[in-house]
């Protein structure tokens, strides 16, 4: 009866004698290494709160023909200097660029309760010649394009052609002051600085975020996005992950099938 | 357990041994140096899960707050975190969050008593211990088999389910503990315009402790006794990603009597305490937080039977490893070490003289000290209309000593945008001088207490002002630091009470004087914690009585209040040049009422309506009862070798 007790804690004192740095390393994981960009599937850093991130589907493509998987993305910032000769008020008929700043009710009520605190002129965001899509954060713009949200959630379901949503109802771009959070540096009193401009609200659904709690809760919508653009071509996207290999959030993994 | 004490001592628990204070088993009433105990029928009349529970509801004096981030904080008397050393059956705890041990792991089940020695009296406890030591004891088994089930239902889905298998043979022991816990994250609404940081969302967790415990007694002299235990935490703030902790913990202990006068202890400890995040959609559990103590220890005993002196020599030795992502090499270690004599002298039958002197090194700092402890108890017989009755002073000193922890020198911590938080390797040790008076009188039914007690800081540690540096006015830094001269002072007073027909009564009332910490310099600095509040006070009374051999019933109305509290905080913590100002805490008092039946031998039925008067708080403050209005909880638990 003895020898097994005694056995035990003889390999418990022996197990735990070498165990300076701890044991049971296994039990946990190391964050994986980049997320493989390929055909089909990218990988965007979008946390920044002071950019744009711009996306060209050809360039894109073009890039991945030729083996390539790096600097598909073009950054451009967000302005955030007072631009003098622009008005210091906003105006309700004609928004114009600039910072908007609201204090949000983010230990209360929650976002839905804001209050507007101010209004900072600011040159226009800067943009390239060609892009269809930008991104910062969980927000996005399309290029003079519109968005509808589909139930499928995968691109390898859709109909073969886009034809399959020619009557479906695309959402265009629509003025947003409150929810490209730019400026933080009174966050802790709830008050954030945001750009104005037109983001679009079906296709920034995919990354919805939630205050209270605080911190914020994210949540991803994995439904496939059909994006009608200018020039009547189509493209298929939809958010498979929004944090990185670390955990960062606002990491993007996006799949996508243009043209469609 | 509920039949009514026959002696004033017994009444009041001063027969009970108590061990903390000196590690050789006296008696509460003996004991030199002030101990307050709190026993397992203490534990079951509040109800307690864990010791958060517990100790605000038994200890005025004793509030549990947010720190950044809603983690929880404890203040005792003006000490927590690095200053009050929580204890498991005499071994410490690995790891800490804002300074304070996971307050989850210390459950409740299972507990025989808990012991509290205030101040940096005991020779025994070194770094960590400047504030107290709070020791939890738990139950060892007496019958030949046990098995204990309970569980308790609550609002917001709250469970507390837990086991307790207990063998127990000549040569033999094992307890086999098994408790599980969880309650849903919850949102609390704030009004408009409050004054400083308030938090909408109270997160609930999920929580597995088990431990087994197996006591080998091969002789009369000789016992063995080893350990193993798991914990698991999961606490979810952001849905894809919530958070783990882990401990594992192990030991195994060997106690010797070589003679009737003369015993020998070795312990060997070993404590591993995780962080993780598990991100739900690539299915991965990142650590990025690991700290592991290994101890060792030796102390010997000798009792000298004739005079009833008692000498204690022991040692420690531990290697303390952390893994930090917030580190700057991730990786830090170091080896500390201690030495004590104590000597327990009981001059006479009135007069105990307890002194000691401690010696500590720290591998790290390269910092050694000697810190000398002194206690004296003196017992004067007061005959009160022929009835024999003792009135106990006590007085003590106590110098703590604090190096600085391997956080506190090596952190890089960018919080939240604000300020990077940055350890200072140029921290010296912290030194405290403590000073405690107290007397107790027992007379029939009552039972007095009244304490006083004052402590000074020398090179407290913590964070200091937030600054930039030179040439850059965009990015703020927050250093630790080694601050200005800082007191606390204080006193607790308890009246207790116990009649004949079964109703017991106890109130308390705890004065604690925090002084604001500052820099060297006289500048404010960011105080981590809210300070502790000046007036407190815990009430309970109790009805037990047994109708019949196979019914009983127990009522107990327990409360509690806190004053107002002030605190001064940066007004814009992102702009610092706009000042400080002093932010108002409001007073709560909160009560909770419970029904206990005992029906059979086997089994008893709890029903409690804690926060019994609807207290929501108008702004939920970090400081403020985590509640959102009046919860019912129904519990019942069974013995099942007594059905």
């Amino acid at each position: 009866m003895r020898s097994p007790y005694l056995l035990t804690a003889f390999t418990l004192l022996m197990s735990t004698l070498s165990a300076c740095h701890g044991v049971l390393d296994d039990i946990y994981d190391e964050p994986k290494g980049n997320v493989d960009m390929k055909q089909g599937r990218l990988y965007m850093d979008a946390s920044s709160w002071l950019d744009w991130y711009y996306l060209d589907f050809n360039t894109i493509n073009k890039n991945f023909a030729e083996g390539g998987t790096s600097s598909m993305f073009v950054r451009y910032a967000i302005p955030t200097e007072e631009a003098p000769d622009q008005n210091a008020q906003p105006s309700t008929l004609s928004p114009q660029p600039g910072l908007y700043t609201y204090w949000y009710d983010v230990f209360g009520a929650g976002l839905s309760n804001h209050d507007f605190r101010g209004f900072t002129p600011t040159a226009a965001q800067p943009e390239p010649d060609v892009w269809h899509i930008a991104v910062h954060r969980n927000n996005v713009r399309t290029n003079g394009g519109a968005a509808y949200e589909t139930t499928y959630t995968s691109i390898a379901d859709l109909p073969e052609s886009s034809e399959a949503f020619k009557d479906a109802t695309f959402t265009p771009d629509e003025w947003n002051e409150l929810d490209v959070w730019t400026l933080r540096e009174q966050m802790l009193q709830g008050i954030i600085s945001n750009q104005g401009i037109e983001v679009n609200p079906v296709l920034s659904s995919w990354l919805k975020v939630d205050i209270p709690p605080v911190p914020p809760v994210f949540t991803l919508n994995n439904h496939v996005f059909i994006v009608k653009f200018e020039d009547d071509t189509y493209a298929a996207i939809q958010l498979e992950n929004y944090q990185s290999p670390s955990g960062t959030k606002c990491c993007l993994t996006i799949n996508y099938k243009y043209p469609y | 357990m509920y039949s009514v004490a026959q002696t004033p001592d017994s009444t009041f628990y001063l027969n009970n041994v108590v061990v903390t204070g000196t590690r050789t088993p006296k008696l509460l009433k003996d004991s030199p140096i002030p101990t307050r105990l709190i026993t397992s029928a203490d534990i079951e009349k509040v109800d307690a899960t864990n010791v958060e529970d517990l100790l605000q509801q038994e200890m005025p004096g004793v509030e549990f707050s947010y720190a950044m981030n809603q983690k929880k904080h404890m203040n005792l008397s003006g000490f927590g975190g690095q200053g009050i050393l929580f204890l498991v059956d005499g071994e410490r705890l690995a790891g800490e969050t804002m300074d304070d041990v996971d307050f989850t792991r210390l459950n409740m089940a299972n507990v025989e008593r808990i012991e509290i020695v205030k101040g940096a009296v005991s020779a025994l406890y070194g770094s960590n211990a400047g504030g107290g030591v709070i020791n939890i004891i738990t139950k060892d088994g007496t019958e030949p088999w046990t098995l204990h089930l309970n569980g308790r239902l609550a609002r917001h889905n709250e469970r507390r389910l837990g086991g307790a298998y207990g063998v127990n043979g000549r040569h033999l022991k094992n307890m086999l503990n098994v408790n599980h816990t969880s309650t849903d994250n919850f949102s609390v609404h704030n009004a408009e315009n409050p004054a400083t940081q308030v938090v909408s969302t109270i997160y609930g967790d999920r929580t597995w402790n088990i431990k087994d415990r197996l006591v080998f007694m091969p002789t009369n002299k000789l016992k063995l006794i080893g350990r193993v235990g798991y914990f698991y935490r999961e606490l979810t703030r952001t849905a894809d990603t919530p958070e783990r902790y882990r401990d594992f913990n192990a030991g195994l202990r060997g106690l010797w009597n070589i003679t009737p006068s003369d015993n020998l202890e070795l312990s060997y400890s070993f404590d591993q305490y995780d962080k993780s995040d598990y991100h739900k959609i690539p299915h991965i559990d990142v650590r990025d937080y690991s700290n592991v103590q290994n101890t060792f220890r030796g102390l010997y005993h000798h009792h000298d039977k004739n005079s009833g002196d008692i000498l204690t020599v022991g040692a420690d030795f531990m290697h303390d490893y952390l893994m930090n992502k917030n580190l700057g090499s991730q990786y830090e270690s170091q080896n500390s070490f201690d030495a004590f004599a104590q000597y327990d002298w009981l001059i006479n039958t009135r007069w105990e003289l307890v002194g000691a002197l401690r010696y500590d090194y720290f591998s790290d700092s390269e910092s050694a000290r000697f810190t000398p402890k002194l206690s004296a108890r003196y017992s004067l017989p007061i005959t009160v209309n022929a009835q024999p009755s003792t009135l106990n002073l006590r007085f003590g000193y106590g110098m703590g000593f604090r190096s600085p922890a391997l956080k506190e020198k090596y952190y890089n911590f960018d919080m939240e945008g604000i300020w990077i938080i940055r350890g200072n390797p140029d921290l010296k040790s912290e030194l405290s001088h403590n000073f405690n008076v107290s007397a107790d009188y027992t007379k029939g039914h009552y039972n007095f207490t009244i304490a006083a007690y004052y402590n000074d800081v020398q090179n407290k540690l913590a964070t200091g002002v937030p600054h930039y540096l030179p040439g850059d006015d965009k990015q703020l830094y927050l250093d630790y630091a080694n601050l200005a001269k800082y007191s606390i002072y204080g006193g607790d007073a308890t009246v207790q009470a116990r009649w004949s027909n079964g109703i017991s009564a106890r109130l308390s009332y705890a004065y604690t004087n925090e002084r604001f910490p500052k820099d060297k310099e006289g500048h404010t600095i960011n105080n981590q914690y809210i300070p502790a509040r000046k007036h407190s006070l815990t009430a309970r009374i109790d009805w037990d009585k047994q109708f019949t051999s196979n019914y009983g019933l127990l009522l107990s109305l327990n409360g509690r209040f806190l004053s107002a509290v002030k605190n001064v905080e940066f007004i814009d913590y992102y702009d610092i040049s706009k000042g400080t100002s002093t932010i108002h805490y409001p007073a709560y008092t909160l009560w909770k009422f419970s029904a206990t039946q005992r029906i059979g031998k086997a089994f008893r039925v709890t029903a409690a309506l804690d926060n019994l008067f609807n207290y929501k708080p108008k702004y939920h403050y970090f400081n403020s009862p985590l509640t959102d209005g009046i919860n019912l909880m129904v519990g019942l638990s069974v013995d099942i070798e007594k059905l």
